[in-house]
């Protein structure tokens, strides 16, 4: 490959970090903004909130999902729709991390349902996993936010 | 001294896009009114949503949103509470009535077991339909008519193979009249039932039970403890009513 290329090789990489960290993001709450009741029990069956402010919490989290993942899809303000991005993830990776060592059998309600199911059908280091994985991806976002086809660099610079 | 060479500079720089401040601020507050709107919108179906009426179906014990102590007329002093979380669209739960039910069932007629029932109706919202809320209003309102576990077992033993599809009224109805519910009492009920009489009541259910961490169906509590794992065959259910029994 030339050096033309190389140089161009990571903002590529950053183009499919902001597209997989922002679709699954749009996904995840898209599915869940239409009913917000059972987001809210979602975020209340981890047991780690207070109940009420668990409940908004449930709200108000599919609305911030769809804009940070629009963001990410467009390239627009990278670096700091990835930090949101990537609390986001680390907060996750830390509920489902709690949940099931306090011996939790909850779905993590990340793409809607949540709540209580059998031990059985428990999936925490499946979900741990590809929340580490799209946090890999904001951590790229966040220390290199350069990326191809981005909104940012057609607007600001 | 050096020349000023700004003025040059700025005349080679490229053109200034648009602010970036501007930009971000406009987002900032379409993210943020889009929060606010999420969670008014979310909080606002939660009160209120029965205005037809408020009353408390007959046998209601724990205060607001308690449960339905089933067998009070039979249920010894010295029997220990067994608590069960329901919700009538719930496939597991039809899956409990089926193996545990009939040991439930006479473990409350024979007073062996203080029976409360919560009817829970959160799948409503995950099914997007209203016949948790129905059935456990229609359910609600044969309690008042003596006749709450017979109805319970009909919504069961009823319950369509298929999550979702829920009950028709007409279903509630004939679940009634499978229930011994006749004549003045089933007028009684009808009204109680189409009225939507005892929807506060469900809605206050759902609600204490979340706030006391039941967060699936079934749940099977008792004494206060979560048993709902331990739970096997009616005979280890019988055996741990026994062990709790004082």
């Amino acid at each position: 490959m030339g050096p033309r290329f190389a140089g161009r090789l990571p903002n590529v990489i950053g183009l499919l970090a902001r597209l997989i960290l922002g679709v699954v993001l749009i996904v995840a709450g898209a599915v869940k903004v239409t009913s917000p009741a059972v987001s809210a029990r979602a975020v209340q069956a981890f047991q780690i909130l207070p109940f009420d402010f668990a409940g908004y919490v449930g709200y108000a989290l599919p609305v911030v999902e769809i804009a940070v993942g629009l963001l990410l899809v467009l390239g627009l303000f990278t670096r700091a729709s990835a930090v949101v991005g990537g609390l986001l993830m680390l907060a996750f990776i830390v509920g489902i991390a709690s949940a099931w060592m306090r011996g939790l059998t909850i779905d993590c309600g990340c793409f809607g349902g949540g709540g209580t199911i059998g031990a059985a059908q428990t999936q925490y280091g499946l979900d741990i996993l590809r929340d580490a994985g799209l946090l890999a991806c904001a951590v790229w976002l966040v220390a290199r936010p350069r990326t191809a086809l981005s909104l940012d660099h057609r607007l600001f610079r | 001294m050096r020349p000023d060479a700004s003025k040059k500079l700025a005349a080679v720089a490229p053109k200034k896009g648009p602010n970036p401040a501007i930009i971000g601020a406009v987002v900032a507050a379409v993210v943020i009114v889009g929060v606010v709107v999420a969670i008014m919108v979310g909080s606002s179906g939660k009160s209120g949503s029965g205005p037809a009426g408020s009353a408390q179906p007959a046998g209601v014990t724990g205060g607001k949103g308690g449960g339905i102590f089933v067998n009070a007329a039979t249920a010894k002093s010295n029997a220990p509470t067994l608590d069960l979380f329901e919700d009538f669209q719930c496939p597991s739960c039809a899956q409990l009535e089926k193996v545990m039910g009939p040991e439930i069932t006479s473990m409350a007629k024979a007073g062996a077991i203080k029976l409360v029932a919560h009817t829970l109706s959160f799948l409503d919202d995950n099914l997007k339909n209203d016949s948790s809320k129905r059935s456990a209003n229609a359910a609600a309102c044969a309690s008042d008519a003596g006749r709450f576990l017979e109805y319970h077992a009909a919504v069961f033993a009823a319950q369509p193979e298929q999550e979702g599809v829920g009950y028709t009224d007409a279903q509630l109805t004939q679940f009634a009249k499978t229930s011994g519910i006749t004549g003045a009492a089933l007028t009684t009920w009808q009204k109680c039932t189409t009225s939507g009489q005892h929807a506060q009541y469900v809605t206050d259910v759902q609600e204490a039970s979340s706030r006391a961490g039941i967060n699936g169906t079934p749940t099977v509590k008792l004494n206060g403890a979560d048993i709902t794992k331990t739970l096997q065959t009616p005979e280890s259910l019988a055996a741990a009513v026994k062990a709790a029994t004082k």
